[in-house]
Parts: structure tokens; sequence; C-alpha cells
């Protein structure tokens, strides 16, 4: 049977790899998500909790998420420095500002399992708030991931016979006044 | 005097008490701390050791079935399709091969493991069309609507 012999045993089976991801325009939960599977190794068939199989997950443009809805003024982050009065709550907004790679990190952090390897397994994630690569961590690189939501064009970026093309529910009427 | 056994001959000798004691500590050896040597403590941890074992037993299958089900959930989105819909499909097509083989197909022999997800896709396929109405058969595919129960 398969699972006791030793037949099937192949090189670098246990090499890592390092995947890139680019947040441009991205929701943060969503490039967790895909960061927190590659980080554990639950994308590999010889996946154990055990034999520390994860891989290395760059992201860049962590600067240029995009959360939806209002997110970015009612998500609050809290934390407590341990002393009295030491509760602190600030939004994503201004979390952001202070720090453009603190919301994709935390996000991560929280989607990993609770246990002594969520530590090493953050030291395989490297965030770039923009598009700029280290030399050394850019030759690693093996792999692109692809984006998991579309970015919606804004309306600039269209040509005006798009526009002109574009279906219409109503038409303004000669003597309307746009606001 | 009646020698059964070497270590029987050798219990011969010696008070009891000493021999129940060694009885109860040579399963405590591994424990952290005073437990691994003194009878009063470990006597408990034993107890509750051999609980935890006996639970345990159980919960292995529970612990290997999640394994393999990640392990298949993995080698199955290489190929493009989800844990549920390829095990849906596989059971559709009189396939009886269970989560424990799929697992080791998805190590040792990748590319087995890649034809059962494409008979599970083909499977899919059909079983869109026959919902859509259309209920042609694809080109080049082996599986067909089994009605299983």
């Amino acid at each position: 049977m398969s699972s006791f012999s030793r037949s099937a045993q192949q090189w670098a089976t246990f090499a890592r790899s390092w995947f890139l991801i680019d947040a441009r325009m991205q929701p943060p939960g969503k490039i967790a998500s895909m960061c927190s599977v590659r980080l554990q190794g639950k994308h590999k068939p010889i996946y154990h909790a055990l034999s520390d199989c994860g891989d290395h997950v760059v992201v860049i443009n962590s600067r240029q998420i995009a959360f939806s809805g209002n997110k970015w003024e009612q998500k609050v982050y809290s934390s407590h420095t341990g002393y009295p009065g030491g509760f602190k709550q600030v939004t994503a907004a201004q979390l952001h500002h202070k720090d453009p790679k603190a919301i994709v990190k935390l996000a991560v952090y929280g989607m990993l399992p609770r246990n002594l390897h969520r530590r090493t397994m953050m030291q395989r994630l490297h965030i770039f708030s923009d598009d700029a690569l280290p030399d050394d961590i850019r030759a690693n690189l093996t792999e692109e991931l692809q984006q998991p939501r579309a970015i919606p064009r804004k309306l600039s970026e269209y040509t005006p016979e798009e526009v002109e093309a574009f279906p219409r529910l109503w038409t303004p009427p000669e003597d309307y006044k746009m606001k | 005097m009646v020698f059964l056994t070497l270590p029987l001959w050798i219990r011969n000798r010696g008070p009891d008490r000493f021999w129940k004691v060694q009885d109860l500590l040579k399963h405590a050896r591994h424990f952290r701390g005073r437990k691994n040597r003194c009878y009063s403590l470990a006597v408990r941890a034993v107890r509750r050791a051999f609980v935890y074992a006996t639970k345990s037993r159980k919960l292995k299958k529970r612990n290997m079935r999640t394994l393999w089900i990640t392990r298949i959930a993995a080698a199955t989105r290489e190929h493009g399709m989800t844990y549920p819909a390829l095990m849906h499909n596989l059971t559709k097509s009189s396939v009886q091969l269970n989560r424990r083989v799929i697992s080791d197909l998805a190590i040792t022999e990748p590319r087995t493991f890649q034809s059962l997800a494409k008979v599970a896709k083909a499977r899919q396929q059909e079983g869109f069309r026959a919902a859509l109405g259309d209920g042609k058969e694809p080109a080049g595919v082996l599986s067909r609507i089994v009605m299983l129960q």
C-alpha cells in the first residue's frame, strides 16, 4: 500500500515556493484567506499540521487595498497596552494611515491557527506597501496568484464610444439639470 | 518452586509492594516532572493517561479522516474543482474508493488522481447538461448516469 512504501518519494517535495499576490484594489479578507492557506501548506496534498510544509507569500501594493461598505470608518481595531486606561481603539482608516501593512497583516494573523507555529508562519509572509521589491525577494518568486476580484474600471478609463454604447435606464430630457 | 518465565522468577524476589509500584511507574517513565518517579503522583497521571488513550482510539479515526479530506481538497483545487464536487461526482460515477486511498493516490500517483478528477469533472458537466434540459451526451466521455439507491 502506498501509505507504507517509500517508493514514490521525490526530491524537493518539501521545497518552499514563493507566491506573489498583488493587493491592488482587493478586499483584505480575500487576500488574507489566500495567504493563510499557502502559509499553512494546505494547498499541498502532502499537508500535515506538524510537517511545516508552508510556503512563502509576498503581498505587494498593500497600501492600495479596498474595503467594501463603510469599513474604513466603521471597522475598529482594538488593543490593550496592559496598563490602566490602556484600551486603544482605532478605525481602519487611521490604522491604514499609520501603517499601510497592518490591516493585511492582522487579517492573515487572525486566519492562522492559534498554535506555536503561528509566529513561524507569519515570518514567511512578506508584505510591501507598494510594488517595489528587494532583489533578494524578487529572485525567489516562483508564481504569481490571480487576484480574487476583478478590478472595476473607473468612468475616466472608459472611452467616449464605450460610454455612449452603455445601456441606459433613462434618457434625461433636454432641459434636465445635472447636479 | 515453579519458574514460568524469567521475569516472573525475578519478580519472585523482594517485597510485593515494590513490584506493584514498578508495574505502575513503567507507564509513567516518560512523563514530565515528579510524576515519572513518585508513586502517589504517578498513579493519578497514569489513570488519566489511560482514559485519554481510550478516548483517543476513537478520535484518531476522526482526525485521520479530517486529514485525508484536507489533502484531497488541496489536490482537487490544483485541478480546478472543489472537494464536495469531486466526492459527489465520483460517487455518482460509481467510483468506490475511500478517502484514504484517494489521498494516497493524490500524493504518490498524481496522474491517477488527475484522471479521477477528470472523470468527476465530466460527470459534473453531464449532470449540468441533464439539468439544463439539453441532455445530449458530451463527446469522449466514459461516465454515464448511474441511479444509486
